[in-house]
């Protein structure tokens, strides 16, 4: 080849390079947001800035200290409190450039295992009764209808409407309803989650299913083809052929997941337009049936299971594949990611999840979500300080904090704008199972809740080690519900 | 005034005196053993949750008491616990120790004594955790590798003989207190009594049927009565080992039960007036308690003079 055309040939490969380029950059680089969602961010912000300053004038000049408690238990749930920390950093910066003589301080608190929830609401209310309680108190938003009706906590409406256009519009609208008790609202929810049934793949593998058979066992619960008997039928001959020594593992403490089963059974725990708590019979009695038959008919599920460790009964059995299934919740997974019990890597090829699936054929599987939620003291307005925590929390209240607490725990978004935010996008396990909201519950914002819940927990328990069968079981239940609760239950 | 009226006056003055020194100890007295009693029966004839409002209710959490329908079961466990633990191990087995130690050289005794001392001494998490690791299912845990030896297949001992870990757990902690007083007691005989019953040619076992066991029965009744008591308002190992399970109300007791309904519930709930009034109950069972073995025992002779010579 002659040199001059080498040098067209060069000058023309470098013309279709530089257009190839361009035309490539132009679709894969992102592109900035559009005018109107830069003017919204700036009206955001201008709005925000209008209320600090709005609040600066209000404030002595000094430091203010506002008194946090938060909990995990799990320790990866540290956001919980960091992000109102983190808050409380901005608002000090926007005070500094105002030229405000103010200060915020938190003063938080982040329990963790070994205490549980009931020492943590104990203390709180202990601590409330000497005067030592916090201003923002995190709790399940179960316990609102309770705080509210003793005046431990004040009505939040004003404040969201003021803050609406900030970020309370962003707020993931059937989150409201967790947190209103008698039309008001009482708590800004903090973060919710699912509840999974997760399952080992690498199991499923060695009893011969495919790779597309395990990759749709998710949609088959779904779609109502694959019950909870199925699921007894599945984990039996797990065990039987000696692949794992337990079938399936739930909570090995009181709590509230156990209620899915008698929800894919039909069952109702509330009705709203009464305000009542619901117990459905039918429902409750194939619960009762579905537990005892899987201790002692299928031998799948320990008799002893309540009376397990976290660790030896529960987490660890299935992330050392000696379990096939697991009722768990979104945050477990953040949890054995941080405990270094499984990598990445291993959750993503050998752990699978699904919902909890419906108790009979054709039915509508389940999952349960129990959002946490920031409240606010009447002891912070006694204080003076209702106005910078309610600040706190809206700032706080932000898809990029909230996206922090989400991945790293597990837990599922507030807000509409967390489900587009980077962080969250890139964890696939959070895009999976956010379908799974639309199949959620949310236990009641009754303040005798916690009777039902400790009524059903003894009951369950004495199924499982075999003290009651499930017919007496089931009658001791329905009459302590009844001589307990009486006309706080509708019995259907 | 007479010189008599004087002295009469003066001596008046000087007890009354001397009672102004009392008064902090009585505040004391009061503040914290006669005031919780008090306050307990009060909160019992109220319906108090975590809203903190005397609300009273009258009788009626002791007419619940009745109806309730666990209360029976769970007296029982209670009376089942309270004299099992204290017949195996508070007193039978502090009282075996306490002879055999006294036997055998001072040093071994002592070092036995010492080792016998150590579950009292664990911080009580601890304790109750290493007893549920010993327990558990598996074949490796200890429980089951030492059945194992005896040809017996692994067992979950929680599940299957919850009272037996419940009583090891608390007997094991509770023989100590006993031993301590028996070996004490055993330890201030006169030594000339043991002599002149080795001279008369009687064996060790005669010894201690009819010179040592006599001569320490008030330490005896002591602690039989001491430890009734408290193994009655006693939960903290059971509570950390079966937490009342693993069944229905399996191994739970009354105080736990009163704990359990007064502040432990997963969701918040909490029934204080309900759970003072199980507290009273227990109170008014102590104190039947009390008076039978003060009748019992004639604890008026046993505290007028010393029963054994103090060397």
């Amino acid at each position: 080849m002659r040199r001059g055309q080498l040098t067209v040939l060069s000058a023309v490969l470098l013309i279709i390079g530089l257009v190839v380029g361009i035309v490539i950059g132009y679709f894969a680089i992102p592109r900035g947001p559009s005018e109107s969602d830069i003017q919204k961010i700036i009206a955001e912000r201008d709005q925000l800035k209008a209320k600090v300053q709005e609040l600066m004038n209000s404030l002595k000049p000094g430091e203010v200290t506002v008194k946090v408690w938060t909990i995990g238990p799990d320790p990866p749930s540290e956001y919980r409190l960091k992000n109102i920390e983190i808050a409380a950093d901005i608002l000090n910066s926007m005070l500094k450039t105002l030229g405000a003589n103010v200060t915020v301080k938190v003063e938080g608190e982040f329990f963790v295992r070994p205490v549980e929830w009931a020492e943590y609401k104990n203390k709180f209310y202990l601590d409330y009764q000497a005067g030592k309680a916090p201003d923002i108190y995190l709790t399940g938003h179960e316990d609102i209808g309770f705080l509210a009706e003793n005046n431990y906590i004040i009505p939040l409406d004003d404040y969201v409407n003021q803050y609406w256009d900030v970020v309370y519009y962003d707020v993931i609208k059937t989150l409201w309803d967790a947190v209103k008790y008698k039309g008001k609202i009482w708590g800004i929810p903090q973060d919710t989650e699912a509840r999974p049934l997760y399952f080992r793949k690498d199991v499923l593998r060695a009893l011969g299913w495919s790779e597309s058979e395990i990759e749709n066992l998710p949609k088959k619960i779904r779609d109502g083809e694959f019950t909870l008997y199925d699921l007894l039928e599945l984990a039996k001959e797990a065990k039987d052929r000696g692949l794992v020594e337990r079938g399936i593992l739930h909570r090995v403490k009181e709590g509230y997941d156990y209620f899915q089963f008698y929800l894919a059974f039909g069952g109702r725990l509330w009705d709203p337009s009464s305000g009542k708590m619901v117990f459905t019979e039918d429902a409750w009695r194939k619960t009762l049936k579905w537990f005892y038959d899987a201790v002692y008919e299928y031998g799948v599920i320990s008799p002893n299971q309540f009376s397990g460790d976290w660790d030896n009964d529960f987490h660890l059995p299935f992330t050392e594949g000696r379990a096939l299934f697991l009722s768990g919740g979104t945050w477990h997974k953040g949890e054995w990611i941080q405990k270094g019990l499984l990598t990445e890597d291993e959750f993503n090829n050998n752990i699978g999840y699904a919902l909890h699936p419906a108790g009979e054929r054709g039915g509508k599987p389940v999952t349960l979500s129990h959002p946490l939620v920031y409240t606010i003291t009447k002891l912070a307005v006694d204080r003076g300080v209702a106005d910078v925590a309610f600040l706190l929390i809206t700032i706080a209240t932000d898809p990029h904090l909230n996206s922090y607490h989400s991945v790293q725990s597990s837990h599922l978004a507030i807000l509409y704008s967390q489900i587009s935010d980077s962080r969250y996008t890139k964890d696939p396990f959070l895009h999976d199972v956010a379908y799974m909201l639309d199949y959620t519950t949310f236990i009641p914002n009754h303040p005798k809740w916690g009777d039902y819940s400790r009524i059903v927990f003894n009951i369950l328990r004495a199924v499982e080690t075999g003290d009651l069968g499930p017919e007496d079981a089931f009658n001791e239940l329905r009459s302590e519900i009844q001589s307990e609760l009486g006309d706080a239950v509708i019995f259907e | 005034m007479s010189k008599v009226l004087l002295k009469e006056r003066i001596r008046r003055f000087y007890r009354g005196y001397l009672a102004v020194f009392l008064v902090p100890s009585m505040l004391f007295i009061g503040i914290f053993f006669i005031l919780p009693v008090f306050l307990t029966f009060l909160i019992g004839l109220t319906s108090m949750d975590y809203s903190f409002r005397w609300t009273w209710v009258g009788i009626n959490n002791y007419i619940k008491i009745l109806s309730d329908r666990w209360a029976s079961k769970i007296l029982f466990n209670t009376f089942f616990y309270v004299f099992s633990t204290l017949a195996l191990f508070n007193v039978g087995l502090a009282l075996l120790i306490s002879i055999a130690t006294t036997h055998i050289s001072d040093v071994v005794g002592s070092i036995f004594r010492g080792i016998w001392l150590l579950p009292r001494i664990t911080p009580s998490t601890v304790y109750a955790l290493l007893w549920l690791w010993a327990a558990r299912g598996e074949g490796s845990s200890l429980f089951n590798w030492l059945a194992g030896f005896l040809g017996f297949t692994p067992i979950d001992w929680k599940l299957r003989y919850p009272w037996l870990l419940v009583i090891l757990v608390n007997g094991f902690v509770g023989t100590s207190f006993g031993m301590i007083i028996f070996t004490a007691a055993l330890k201030s005989i006169p030594e000339d009594y043991i002599r002149a019953a080795k001279v008369d040619g009687a064996s060790t076992l005669q010894i201690i049927r009819h010179i040592e066991l006599p001569l320490i029965k008030w330490p005896l009744l002591f602690v039989t009565a001491y430890q009734t008591l408290s193994l009655f308002t006693s939960y903290e190992y059971i509570l950390l080992v079966t937490n009342g399970g693993p069944g229905l109300y399996t191994t739970e007791v009354w105080a736990l039960y009163s704990y359990h309904l007064a502040f432990a519930q997963y969701g918040g709930i909490v029934k204080f007036g309900y759970g003072a009034a199980l507290a009273t109950v227990l109170v008014v069972i102590g104190v039947i308690m009390s008076i039978i073995y003060l009748k019992m025992f004639r604890f008026r002779e046993l505290m007028s003079e010393p029963k054994i010579e103090v060397m």
